[in-house]
C-alpha cells in the first residue's frame, strides 16, 4: 500500500492519499500508429551519426564525463548552484509531515506552470482525521491556497507545491514550478538602460567600422 | 521570442511578441576537481544484437541462453559505449530496414480506452501568428474560480515590440486587472478553437490575465488542456476495460 502523504494543520495530522488526475482518463487520449506502405506497423529507432547504425528503442544511456571527457560515475560529482554553492538534497515529502502554514495569492499561484495535480482522498476513516479533514476543507472554502515545497521521491530540488479546493469542492495538490514572470515598461525587458551610456551611444554612432 | 496576432476589445490588432518564461534549471555537476562535468548519450546495443535476432539466430531460447553463458554474444563490440552526438529518428520495418514512406494514423480512443476514431494524422499549422488576429472573445473568467477549474500548464509573457504595441498591451493589460479576470482566447473567426503554438503541437486553451504596476504591465497567456477535476465513475476505466484496450 502506497505511503500517505501527512500534513500538520495546526496541532493536528491528516494522512491522505494522492490520486492523480490524468488527462487521458477525462478526455481519453491519441495514439500514434505509423506504417510502411504495406498497412505494417513500424518501430521507431535511431539512427547514429555515421549513417548505418541501427539504435532500437531503449538502446542509449546517459552517462557523465569529467572536464577532459573521461567517464566518471555520478555519484563522483558535486552539484551545485549557479553560484558554485553545493545543494543540500531534499528529503521525500513522505518522509515527513508536511506543515500548513505558508499560503500563496491568486497571483503567486498564477506564476506557476503545474505539471501534475492529484486529487486528495482521507487516509483511514477515524473521527479524529475526517473532524481534521473537515477542519482543512474549510479553510480551503475561504479561498486559502497552501504552498509548500513537495518532493515525490527526494531530490536536489523540491517543486512548487499548492493545496487548493477545486470548483468542485475537490481537495486538490497541484505541483508545479515557479516562472520567471515580470513587469515590463514602455523599454524592453532586455534593454537596460543602464548598460547603454548616451557616451557610448555616440560613438557607436560615429563608429564607421560597424558599417 | 515568437509572435502572436492580437486583437483587443476594439477590434484593434497588432502582432506583438511573446517570450517564454520557463525557470532555467540551476544545478551544475562538478567533478572532483572541481570543474565542470557534463553529460552525453552513448549506445548501448543496436539493432542487430536485439533479443529477437539473437534468438532468430541461435534457434531456441534455449540455444541462445547457451551462447550468453558461453560468450557476449549481446554486446556490439565495435559500437557499445561510443558516445552519440548528432542522430536521426528513423522508423524501420519488422526485418529493421529503414522504411522511406511512413504513414502515419492516429487512433482516438475514449477515457474507457475504446478505439473512437481511426485516422489519417494531419499535422495543424499555428493559429496564434497567422494573418487572421486572436480576438478578444469577452469571455472572462474570475481569477479565484479559474485557478480552480483549470491546470495551467504553461504560459508565456506577451510583450511589446515598440512604443505604439506597449500603449495597446498596457490598455490591454489594465482592463483584464480591473476585472480581476482571465479572459478565454481562442482561435477562428468565432474565438472558440484551441491555440496551436507550433505546427503538429499539443493543442491548448489560452487564457489571458493583465497586471499592472505604475506604467508596467504583465501581460501572461495561460495555457491549459486539462480540467481540475477527478474523472466521474463513467469516465474511469474499470480494470478489466483497461487491460482489454
Amino acid at each position: 500500500m502506497a505511503k500517505p502523504l501527512v500534513f500538520l494543520l495546526g496541532e493536528d495530522e491528516i494522512a491522505v492519499t494522492l490520486n492523480k488526475i490524468d488527462r487521458s482518463r477525462l478526455y481519453g487520449f491519441k495514439e500514434v500508429e505509423a506504417v510502411d506502405e504495406h498497412g505494417e506497423i513500424c518501430q521507431l529507432a535511431t539512427l547514429a551519426d555515421d549513417g548505418r547504425t541501427l539504435i532500437p528503442r531503449g538502446g542509449t544511456g546517459l552517462v557523465w564525463t569529467d572536464a577532459e571527457g573521461a567517464w566518471c560515475e555520478k555519484s563522483e560529482l558535486k552539484p551545485v548552484n549557479v553560484d558554485g554553492n553545493e545543494l543540500v538534497p531534499v528529503q521525500s515529502s513522505f518522509n515527513a509531515p508536511i506543515k500548513l502554514f505558508d499560503t500563496a495569492t491568486v497571483d503567486e499561484y498564477l506564476n506557476h506552470n503545474i505539471r501534475l495535480a492529484y486529487s486528495l482522498s482521507l487516509e483511514g476513516t477515524d473521527d479524529n482525521a475526517a473532524n481534521s479533514l473537515m477542519q482543512l476543507r474549510s479553510e480551503l472554502q475561504r479561498g486559502t491556497i497552501f504552498a509548500f515545497a513537495y518532493s515525490y521521491r527526494g531530490g536536489l530540488e523540491a517543486d512548487a507545491a499548492f493545496l487548493l479546493l477545486s470548483e468542485e469542492g475537490e481537495i486538490m495538490l497541484a505541483v508545479g514550478s515557479p516562472t520567471q514572470v515580470a513587469f515590463v515598461g514602455i523599454q524592453a525587458p532586455t534593454h537596460s538602460s543602464e548598460e547603454d551610456s548616451p557616451e557610448d551611444s555616440e560613438e557607436e554612432l560615429m563608429d564607421f567600422d560597424m558599417i | 521570442m515568437g509572435d502572436i496576432n492580437l486583437a483587443n476589445s476594439s477590434g484593434r490588432d497588432a502582432v506583438v511578441a511573446t517570450a517564454s518564461v520557463v525557470s532555467e534549471r540551476n544545478v551544475r555537476w562538478l567533478d572532483k576537481q572541481g570543474r565542470q562535468a557534463s553529460s552525453a548519450r552513448v549506445i548501448k546495443s543496436t539493432m542487430p544484437y536485439e533479443i529477437d535476432r539473437l534468438i532468430s539466430v541461435a534457434g531456441t531460447v534455449s540455444k541462445l541462453s547457451q551462447l550468453l553463458v558461453d560468450g557476449d554474444p549481446e554486446i556490439d563490440l565495435e559500437n557499445t559505449g561510443r558516445i552519440l552526438r548528432e542522430t536521426a529518428r528513423v522508423y524501420v520495418d519488422k526485418d529493421r530496414g529503414i522504411v522511406r514512406n511512413v504513414q502515419f494514423w492516429e487512433i482516438v480512443k475514449n477515457a474507457d480506452g475504446s478505439v473512437r476514431e481511426r485516422r489519417p494524422r494531419k499535422l495543424a499549422d499555428t493559429n496564434i501568428s497567422s494573418d487572421t488576429p486572436l480576438r478578444w472573445s469577452g469571455i472572462f473568467v474570475p481569477k479565484e474560480k479559474a485557478i480552480r477549474k483549470f491546470v495551467f500548464s504553461s504560459k508565456a509573457q506577451i510583450q511589446h515590440v515598440n512604443g505604439l504595441t506597449y500603449d495597446f498591451l498596457f490598455g490591454m493589460a489594465r482592463d483584464l486587472e480591473q476585472r480581476n479576470s482571465l479572459m478565454l482566447l481562442g482561435a477562428g473567426p468565432k474565438s472558440n478553437q484551441p491555440l496551436i503554438l507550433r505546427r503538429g503541437a499539443v493543442p491548448y486553451r489560452g487564457f489571458l490575465e493583465g497586471r499592472t504596476d505604475g506604467d508596467k504591465y504583465l501581460l501572461l497567456l495561460h495555457f491549459s488542456n486539462m480540467e481540475l477535476k477527478t474523472p466521474t465513475p463513467s469516465e474511469r476505466p474499470t480494470s478489466e476495460e483497461g487491460a482489454s484496450a
